[in-house]
């Protein structure tokens, strides 16, 4: 048996990936009603992508 | 806190005894509720009829568990050397039985050779982390707190 397949992401849809469920989480966990939800999800997503897309290019001189 | 406290009546100042309220089983089922939202993740949840957040929950905790096992992120076991394996341990245990779910799913063992595998160790980890925020979550509602 070979087991679970193996998942191939690039770096960025990982991290799409991954501010996409913990967002979604944290917009069910943080707050009550539908609409406040679905803009804490948002606003959280928009700021996963932010802060990554900010420290990848702060970093961006190290790479060279 | 003692079994009765003692309240003045408005009329003539004395002092009545009224029996507190016996918080001692609601306790014991806000744990259980806790402790059940851990080892099936949104249980918690669903046992409060809270059936939104439970199912995502589970939706959320179990993408992250196929997703960091299909990346073949680390599952740490007990066995770690280090600190870091032994965190690592503590917070894949968070996914409570989807722990078991990964292990079984990775039969090839991890690879974090590439950037996958390290991607995949985190999503394992945030899901363990984040099924232990969303069993405090119900835990806390169970109690009565606002959530």
């Amino acid at each position: 048996m070979t087991g679970w397949p193996t998942v191939h992401v690039s770096h960025f849809q990982a991290m799409l990936l991954f501010a996409l469920i913990v967002s979604a989480a944290f917009g069910v966990l943080g707050r009550r009603r539908l609409q406040d939800r679905l803009k804490y999800a948002a606003w959280s997503f928009l700021l996963f992508l932010l802060v990554a897309v900010a420290i990848g290019w702060a970093m961006y001189p190290a790479s060279r | 806190m003692s079994e009765t406290e003692s309240q003045p009546t408005a009329a003539s100042g004395e002092a009545i005894a009224t029996p507190a309220p016996d918080t001692s089983g609601s306790e014991i089922r806000a744990l259980a509720i806790g402790v059940a939202g851990w080892i099936v993740p949104g249980l918690g949840h669903v046992l409060q009829k809270m059936w939104g957040r439970g199912i995502l929950i589970f939706v959320t905790v179990g993408a992250l568990v196929l997703l960091g096992a299909g990346m073949r992120g680390n599952v740490f076991t007990s066995g770690g050397d280090d600190a870091f394996d032994k965190l690592g341990y503590a917070a894949d245990l968070g996914t409570g039985s989807f722990y078991f779910l990964a292990r079984s799913l990775e039969k090839r063992g991890p690879d974090v050779s590439h950037a996958a595998g390290d991607y995949g160790t985190r999503f394992l980890a945030t899901a363990g982390v984040l099924n232990l925020l969303a069993a405090l979550h119900a835990f806390e509602a169970a109690r009565g707190r606002k959530a």
